[in-house]
């Protein structure tokens, strides 16, 4: 697996993390111990991702950096890769 | 007559009924002194009624294994064994 695909995985596994801690803390929401992970994994997600976007371009519009090109449109599109 | 017995079976029927009461809650008691954990149901819980165990913080998968076992509480992790007796 090259690195850009082992990025995106880690940023799967943190997002499914992330969701699972969501729907517990919905019907718990003073699990400190829950609050605490989820938070942890927010930070290790967020990291991920800007990491990510600066080495392979944008996974939301939002992480569009460049000043003077729209990085957003550029290929590969997620179903042109092999 | 008939109104008589009707009352009659009414009557043994709530009686009945507080004893089952009584002696479920005696075995829940028990059952917690053993275990030493909180009841997963309320005080008082109604019989006849389907309930869904509330769920307590406990061990938690790594972010690898919980994407490939599609949980992350090991308490949840329970494949569907095909409907066949898996015993």
């Amino acid at each position: 697996m090259n690195e850009q695909r082992m990025l995106l995985s880690k940023i799967k596994k943190y997002d499914f993390t992330l969701k699972e801690l969501n729907l517990y803390l919905d019907t718990h929401p003073n699990c400190r111990r829950a609050l605490a992970m989820f938070q942890k994994y927010k930070e290790l997600r967020e990291n991920a991702a800007d990491d990510y976007s600066r080495k392979y371009g944008p996974l939301t519009p939002e992480q569009a950096y460049d000043d003077e090109h729209w990085t957003w449109i550029d290929d590969p599109w997620p179903w042109e890769r092999r | 007559m008939k109104l008589d017995l009707l009352d009659d079976m009414e009557g043994l029927i709530l009686h009945e009924r507080e004893n089952f009461l009584g002696a479920m809650e005696m075995k829940l008691n028990n059952t917690n002194k053993d275990s030493d954990t909180i009841s997963r149901f309320p005080e008082k819980t109604p019989l006849a009624m389907a309930y869904v165990p509330f769920q307590q913080w406990g061990e938690t998968y790594g972010d690898d294994e919980a994407l490939s076992k599609g949980t992350l509480f090991p308490e949840l992790d329970l494949p569907f064994s095909g409907g066949g007796d898996s015993r």
